[in-house]
């Protein structure tokens, strides 16, 4: 029996180097032309436009961490992202008479609820999390325009200005995104619930089986993904000065597809938040060469959407091969 | 043959749904100052011909055990194929948007198919893309169409309440469930919702249904697009998500699951008229945008979180957690 199953084993683990060698090939295709397009475009190369990408990178970088655990424990994607962030941005700027602590952790608090209400109903109840989100989104840019009747919202102190603050050249937020990916990939890697996240994510049902909490581990991991949505929303509330229900614009695609691009599959189980951060560089520099080469928005997010698609296919072929 | 059973979720929902709401609907004038005319059911059925393409399209992939979130980008990319190339021919633009549409389908079906990958993923990075490239075509503007005769002929009157663009819309319901219903190709669509791998083992040829489901989604998508800008005159790149929600909740409330297998044409219909009546009857209250969007929210959290698989053996094991312990029989005495 075992000399018939050697022979058959060694041709998988052929087919398997063959299968990863020609997707690493493609991956490193793909980061060359980025190099090349870069390095042949005006004005790439340069200090300033390098603080350009990695200021937008912070940004969309943040929110993504956050759908980097949704997404690792397989329930999928919030598309409820920059709705969630333009009302959270909202409250951190109305609450800045309390002073910037207070109001960034009212804000984080009410992130942190709002997507942890999300995550329970999908962990527990084992709900769609793209439709429930899409509902969400439509719910909490309703909530939003009510209380506001459709005003934008000005802050009511100046606290939020410190998050403008520009450490060594560098925005602040860019220093928080490395802080970030590193706590969440620490988190990940070394923690109990970052380590029955992985399994949730890569089959519910023996997860469950296995006696782990599944709900409980979806909630959190929702949870986190509200904290961070949140941080995101100081960031971008602060550098606009001011809040609407627009505040999020293409948040929820930039970060669904940072996620993607850093090859995290979205069927969950595998991933991980430096990824999401070499994601969400690819996807800047991108955004940055067409923008430099003067194509419009709608081409930007052609390319990001082509891109998400290229991975995902990619990703897909190299899980199944490793399977097989 | 089946027998028609009130108790299956794909009946009995859409016709409590479309029930309630033409209850509702009906009551509107003794609860909001208005009264209900012939233009009321006019415009709710032109609101189902807006919606309905869409639900269909949705709805068939839906039961096909799928989610296909490109409808909307396709639905934006229609109606701008329609405004851009159809100016001087309204069939040229009516054409390159029903096309287009099947052709997006149809590369989406194959790669779902083809190599196996999950619809969610793939329509998302469509929807993403189309969106874009809509933006592309436009310049992110709105462009109008300036061929009036085609906006005011679909939008005309036909027997007080109906117009063309709503009797198209009724048209394609019933030739869907026509085919669902008379073919071959309906059991199969639910089967392989129900169990993909029990139907391949059966003789199914499940790549060429999802394949022809996924052109048929597109197809329909654009369609709707390309009617929805006859109607207004104009197409817009990027139309929100306002419509797949309404197409989703009309979906669900038709009686589809999004665990797939279920539902039918005829059940879309009712569900989809419920929205429609609904959304007639904020028109006619004259109710705020938000209070709408809040409804809708609610609604469709209300059905995903009734159709979610875990929550009956949830609420079982929150039930057993709970209950207090037994208490011992009493014992008897003669």
């Amino acid at each position: 029996m075992t000399a018939l199953a050697a022979p058959a084993r060694e041709a998988a683990a052929a087919r398997r180097t063959r299968a990863e060698l020609a997707t690493d090939g493609v991956v490193v295709v793909v980061v060359v032309a980025v190099l090349l397009a870069g390095l042949s475009t005006d004005r790439f190369v340069s200090v300033a436009n390098a603080k350009a990408i990695l200021t937008s990178a912070s940004l969309v970088g943040v929110c993504a961490l956050g759908l980097t655990l949704i997404m690792i424990g397989g329930s999928a994607v919030s598309l409820a992202i920059s709705q969630t962030v333009a009302a959270v941005g909202m409250v951190f700027l109305s609450a800045q008479s309390l002073g910037l602590v207070p109001a960034l952790l009212l804000a984080v608090v009410v992130g942190a609820l709002v997507t942890g209400v999300q995550g329970a109903v999908v962990g527990h109840a084992g709900a769609n999390p793209v439709v429930l989100t899409i509902a969400a989104s439509f719910a909490i840019a309703g909530v939003a325009t009510g209380v506001t009747d459709g005003v934008s919202v000005s802050p009511s102190g100046t606290g939020y200005d410190h998050l403008n603050a520009t450490p060594a050249g560098l925005p602040l937020s860019v220093y928080v995104l490395v802080a970030l990916t590193l706590g969440v990939e620490w988190t990940l890697r070394r923690t109990g619930f970052g380590r029955s996240l992985y399994l949730v994510g890569e089959n519910r049902r023996a997860a469950r089986a296995a006696g782990l909490a599944v709900g409980r581990t979806t909630t959190l991991a929702w949870l986190g993904a509200g904290a961070l949505f949140a941080v995101t929303a100081a960031f971008t509330a602060a550098f606009n000065t001011s809040a609407n229900v627009n505040l999020g614009g293409t948040l929820t695609f930039d970060a669904i597809a940072a996620v993607l691009a850093g090859g995290t599959p979205i069927t969950g189980g595998r991933g991980s938040a430096v990824r999401t951060f070499l994601g969400a560089v690819l996807i800047a520099a991108v955004s940055d060469i067409l923008l430099l080469r003067g194509y419009s928005t709608g081409v930007q997010v052609l390319v990001k959407g082509l891109i998400v698609l290229g991975v995902v296919v990619l990703v897909h072929l190299r899980t199944r091969s490793r399977q097989a | 043959m089946r027998r028609l059973r009130l108790a299956r979720p794909e009946l009995l929902l859409p016709l409590t749904a479309f029930g309630l709401t033409l209850v509702v609907f009906l009551l509107t004038p003794t609860w909001a100052d208005v009264e209900l005319s012939s233009f009321d059911v006019y415009n709710t059925l032109q609101i189902l011909a807006r919606l309905g393409p869409l639900a269909l399209a949705l709805g068939l992939t839906m039961i096909a055990g799928e989610f296909d979130l490109s409808v909307v980008g396709t639905y934006a990319l229609g109606g701008m194929l329609t405004v851009q190339l159809g100016q001087d021919d309204w069939r040229v633009g009516l054409l390159a948007a029903v096309g287009t549409g099947a052709a997006i389908g149809l590369v989406q079906g194959a790669l779902i198919a083809g190599l196996r990958l999950p619809s969610m993923p793939v329509t998302l990075a469509t929807y993403i893309a189309l969106l874009g490239l809509t933006s592309a075509l436009s310049d992110g503007l709105t462009k109008t169409y300036s061929n009036i005769d085609v906006t005011l002929w679909v939008d005309q009157p036909v027997l007080t309440v109906f117009s063309p663009r709503s009797l198209i819309t009724l048209g394609l319901f019933a030739l869907a469930a026509l085919l669902l219903a008379g073919s071959r190709w309906g059991r199969e669509l639910r089967a392989i919702g129900g169990d993909r791998r029990a139907s391949r083992v059966a003789g199914v040829r499940v790549g060429r249904l999802l394949v022809a489901t996924f052109a048929a989604s597109g197809a329909l998508s654009g369609l709707g697009g390309a009617l929805l800008s006859f109607s207004l005159g104009s197409a817009n790149p990027d139309p929100g998500v306002q419509p797949l929600i309404l197409a989703a909740a009309a979906a669900l409330l038709g009686g589809v699951s999004l665990a797939g297998g279920r539902g039918a044409p005829l059940g879309l219909l009712a569900g989809i008229l419920a929205v429609a009546l609904l959304a007639e009857v904020a028109t006619v209250a004259a109710l705020p945008s938000y209070v709408t969007q809040l409804f809708y929210a609610a609604l469709l959290g209300v059905i995903v979180v009734v159709d979610a698989p875990d929550l009956h053996a949830g609420v079982t094991r929150l039930r057993t957690h709970l209950r207090p312990p037994p208490v011992p029989p009493a014992e008897e005495t003669p």
